[in-house]
C-alpha cells in the first residue's frame, strides 16, 4: 500500500498531466501551432532552427490535379498537416528505375502516381485528423539515416523525444522504430523507446512497446543500453529553444538527427505521452515539481539545470564500479598556494602531457615568484639535441637542486615546439574534492586557452569522459 | 409504491413514471462512467457511447438481445474493415458501407431469430437498434486513430460498462429510491467536480508503471 502512494508521488498520470500541466502551461494558441505541422514548421524556420524542408503541399482537389509530379526528387514523405499518431504518413525511399512516375517504398512495394492521388485525396478528406476535418497534405524532403543508427533501426528514421518544462529538459528516449511498428517511430504502434541518462545522453533502459522491459533488439545481440547519442547537448539545447519559441509551457519535442543537417525538430508535441517514464525507469512528476518555481532566463541555464537535476545516474554507477572518478577534459581545479592562498582555475585534462604545468602568472599568484627569479638567473643551456637531454638533466639538478627552497626539481620538456627546460614546484591541487600532492613544472602559458594542463601523471583516480 | 410528491406533481402532469426514472437515471450512470474513466481508468468510446448504449439495452427487451445486437454491430466493422481496405476508400462513403453492412446483418440477425421463434428479438423496438448501430462510426474512427487491437478492447469495455450500467439502472432499490428521494441525483454535481480536479493515478496506471516501482 504505502509503495502504491510511492508510485503516485513519483508518477506522472493522465489526470494530473492534462490537468496540472497540459491545461494550465498550453495554451489553445500554443497548442493549435504544435497541432498544426507545418504552421510550426514555417515559425521554427523563420527562427533558424533546422527543420525537414518543405518541399509542395497540395490543400484542394484542385490543387491535386494540377500537381506537378516532376517536381519531387526522388525521395520524400508525404504527410498529413494535423495527422496523429504518425498515422497517414508515406515515406518513398526512391524512384524507380525502369518504370515512369513510380517511386519504391519502405518495405520495396512500388507506389504510382495514382496511388499516391487517392493517399493525398484521403488526406484532404480528413481521414487522418480524428475530427474528420479536411486537412492539407505535404511533401518534406526524407531526412537522412545517421550510421550509428543503422543498425538498430528497422527502416524508418529513429527521433529522440525530450520532454521540456519551464526551460529545463526533464526526459529524453530515443525512440527506435521496429518492423512491428513498421517503420514509425511511435510505441504505442511497437516501436522501442531507450530511457537517455540527460546528463550524459547515454541511453539506458529500453521498454519495447508499450510494456515490455528489454536489454537487445529482439533477434539480435545488439545492446540498447550504452548507446551515445551524438550533438546531445545541442539537442537539449534545441528543445528548450523549441520551447521558447513554441510557448508550450509543457513540450514533447521530437528531434532527428539528420547525416547532414544535424539535429532537427520533425514535430512539437502539446500532449506529451507518458511511456517515457516507463523507458527511462523513473517518474516526471517529481521532476516537474522540482523545476515548477524555478526562474530559469537562458537555454544554457536551463540545460544545465537538467542535466545537474535529473542526470548522472550512469556517471555514478561508473564510479561506483571504477572506483574512480569521471570527470571531463576540462575541469574546474583548486590549488593551494604556498601561503595557503586557494586560487580556482579552469584546467585542461590533457592525456598527452605526462606531467602538469601552470602558467608563470599563475605560479607567481601562488606564491612562487622568488623561485621564478632565481630560477630565470641561472645558466641554462640553449641548443642541445635530443640524445643530450637526459644528460643535461642530470646535470642541472646536480648542480641546482637544493640551492633554493621552493625548487623541486628541474625537469626537461618534450612539446610541441620542441624541448623545454623548466622548474618544478611542490604542490597541493584539488581535482574533484580529491586532493593530489605533486610537483608541477611552470611555463610561459599565456597564448594558450587554459593556465594550467593536468598530464597522465596525476590522473590515475579519474576517468575521463571526453562528452562532459 | 412510495413516491416523492415532486414525483407525483411529474406523474399528475402526465408524464409517464419509466421516463422519469430513466431520466434522472441518466446524470447517475454518466458519473459513474466518469469514475471509471478518471479514477479506475477504462476508456470505452468516450462518455456518450457506453452511456447511449446503456439505455438501448434498457429499451430492448432484456440484456441478451442488447448484447447480441452490440456484438453483431462491432463483428461488422471489424468484417468491413478488412473487405473495404484493398478499395482504398474516402472516410465518410466508407462509414456509410459500413452502416449498409450493419443494418443488412442486424436484419439477418432479426430474422434468425424470427426463425427460432426468438420473438424478442425481433420485437426490439427499432430506436435502441438505430442507437447501437451508430457506434459503428465510433468503431472506425478508433480502428483508423489507433488500430484494430485498440478498437476492440475499447469495444469490449464500452460493452462491459454498458452491461454493468444496465444493471444499475434496473437495479430496483435504486429505483425505489429515486423515487422517494429525487433530489439525491444532486449529489453527482459535487461527485463530478470532484473527478474533474481529481489528479492522482489511474488504477490502470498502477498497472502500466509497475515496473518503474521497483526502480524508485
Amino acid at each position: 500500500m504505502f509503495e502504491f502512494f510511492k508510485l503516485n508521488r513519483q508518477i506522472l498520470g493522465m489526470n494530473c498531466r492534462n490537468l496540472e500541466y497540459i491545461r494550465p502551461f498550453n495554451r489553445s494558441r500554443a497548442k493549435k501551432l504544435a497541432d498544426n505541422k507545418l504552421l510550426s514548421k514555417k515559425i521554427l524556420k523563420k527562427n533558424n532552427i533546422s527543420v525537414p524542408k518543405l518541399l509542395a503541399k497540395i490543400s484542394s482537389l484542385q490543387e491535386l490535379e494540377n500537381f506537378n509530379w516532376q517536381s519531387l526528387p526522388e525521395s520524400f514523405a508525404l504527410k498529413p498537416n494535423r495527422g496523429f499518431g504518425g498515422e497517414g504518413i508515406l515515406v518513398v525511399y526512391g524512384k524507380k528505375k525502369d518504370i515512369n512516375d513510380t517511386w519504391i517504398k519502405a518495405d520495396r512495394t512500388l507506389i504510382s502516381i495514382e496511388d499516391l492521388k487517392t493517399h493525398i485525396r484521403n488526406i484532404l478528406d480528413g481521414s487522418f485528423s480524428l475530427s474528420g476535418t479536411p486537412d492539407i497534405a505535404f511533401f518534406e524532403e526524407r531526412l537522412q539515416l545517421l550510421k550509428l543508427f543503422k543498425p538498430y533501426c528497422y527502416k524508418g528514421i529513429p527521433d529522440i523525444r525530450v520532454i521540456v518544462f519551464n526551460k529545463v529538459p526533464l526526459m529524453a528516449m530515443l525512440r527506435l522504430p521496429t518492423k512491428a511498428s513498421s517503420g514509425k517511430a511511435n510505441l504505442q504502434q511497437g516501436a522501442i523507446g531507450v530511457g537517455i541518462d540527460i546528463a550524459t545522453g547515454t541511453t539506458t533502459t529500453a521498454v519495447l512497446g508499450k510494456n515490455k522491459m528489454i536489454d537487445y533488439i529482439p533477434g539480435t545481440r545488439l545492446l540498447l543500453s550504452g548507446i551515445k547519442i551524438p550533438y546531445w547537448n545541442d539537442i537539449l539545447k534545441l528543445s528548450v529553444r523549441a520551447q521558447e519559441i513554441s510557448n508550450l509551457g509543457f513540450l514533447g519535442a521530437d528531434i532527428a538527427i539528420d547525416k547532414i543537417n544535424g539535429p532537427t525538430i520533425i514535430e512539437l508535441n502539446a500532449r506529451p505521452g507518458l511511456s517515457i517514464q516507463i523507458a527511462n525507469l523513473s517518474g516526471l512528476k517529481r521532476r516537474l515539481e522540482k523545476v515548477k518555481d524555478l526562474k530559469i532566463k537562458t537555454i544554457e541555464k536551463g540545460v544545465r539545470v537538467g542535466k545537474d537535476l535529473f542526470g548522472g545516474e550512469i556517471e555514478e554507477e561508473l564510479e561506483e564500479i571504477s572506483g574512480r572518478r569521471v570527470i571531463g577534459t576540462v575541469e574546474k581545479v583548486k590549488l593551494i598556494g604556498k601561503d595557503g592562498q586557494e586560487i580556482e582555475v579552469e584546467a585542461k585534462i590533457d592525456t598527452g602531457a605526462y606531467s602538469t604545468s601552470i602558467d608563470v602568472e599563475l605560479a607567481k599568484q601562488l606564491g612562487f615568484e622568488d623561485v621564478l627569479n632565481y630560477f630565470s638567473t641561472l645558466d641554462l643551456p640553449k641548443d642541445f639535441s635530443r640524445e643530450e637531454v637526459k644528460q643535461i638533466e642530470e646535470d642541472l639538478r646536480k648542480k641546482y637542486i637544493g640551492q633554493h627552497s621552493d625548487l623541486a626539481d628541474i625537469t626537461a620538456v618534450y612539446s610541441s615546439h620542441g624541448v623545454s627546460i623548466r622548474p618544478k614546484i611542490s604542490l597541493k591541487i584539488i581535482l574533484d574534492n580529491i586532493e593530489i600532492f605533486t610537483q608541477v613544472n611552470i611555463t610561459e602559458r599565456k597564448e594558450l586557452n587554459k593556465e594550467m594542463i593536468i598530464g597522465k601523471k596525476n590522473l590515475g583516480k579519474f576517468l575521463i569522459d571526453v562528452n562532459k | 409504491m412510495q413516491t416523492s410528491p415532486i414525483i407525483d406533481f411529474f406523474l399528475h402532469q402526465g408524464v409517464p413514471f419509466e421516463t422519469v426514472i430513466l431520466i434522472l437515471m441518466l446524470p447517475i450512470i454518466a458519473t459513474f462512467i466518469a469514475f471509471l474513466r478518471q479514477v479506475v481508468g477504462i476508456k470505452a468510446f468516450g462518455i456518450y457511447a457506453p452511456l447511449i448504449v446503456t439505455f438501448a439495452f434498457l429499451a430492448t427487451n432484456g440484456l441478451k438481445y442488447g448484447i447480441a445486437i452490440f456484438v453483431t454491430v462491432i463483428f461488422t466493422g471489424m468484417l468491413m474493415r478488412f473487405v473495404l481496405k484493398p478499395f482504398r476508400l474516402l472516410y465518410l462513403p466508407r462509414v456509410a458501407l459500413m452502416l449498409t453492412a450493419v443494418a443488412i446483418l442486424i436484419l439477418g440477425v432479426l430474422v434468425i431469430g424470427g426463425e427460432f421463434r426468438r420473438t424478442g428479438l425481433a420485437a426490439v423496438s427499432i430506436f435502441p437498434i438505430l442507437i447501437m448501430i451508430t457506434i459503428v462510426e465510433k468503431f472506425v474512427a478508433v480502428q483508423i486513430e489507433k488500430g484494430d487491437l485498440a478498437a476492440i478492447k475499447l469495444a469490449i469495455e464500452t460493452l462491459i460498462i454498458s452491461i454493468v450500467g444496465f444493471f444499475i439502472a434496473s437495479s430496483h432499490t435504486l429505483i425505489n429510491f429515486l423515487a422517494l428521494y429525487p433530489w439525491i441525483v444532486l449529489l453527482t454535481i459535487p461527485i463530478n467536480i470532484m473527478l474533474g480536479k481529481w489528479t492522482g493515478l489511474r488504477v490502470s496506471e498502477y498497472f502500466r508503471f509497475h515496473k518503474i516501482m521497483k526502480n524508485l
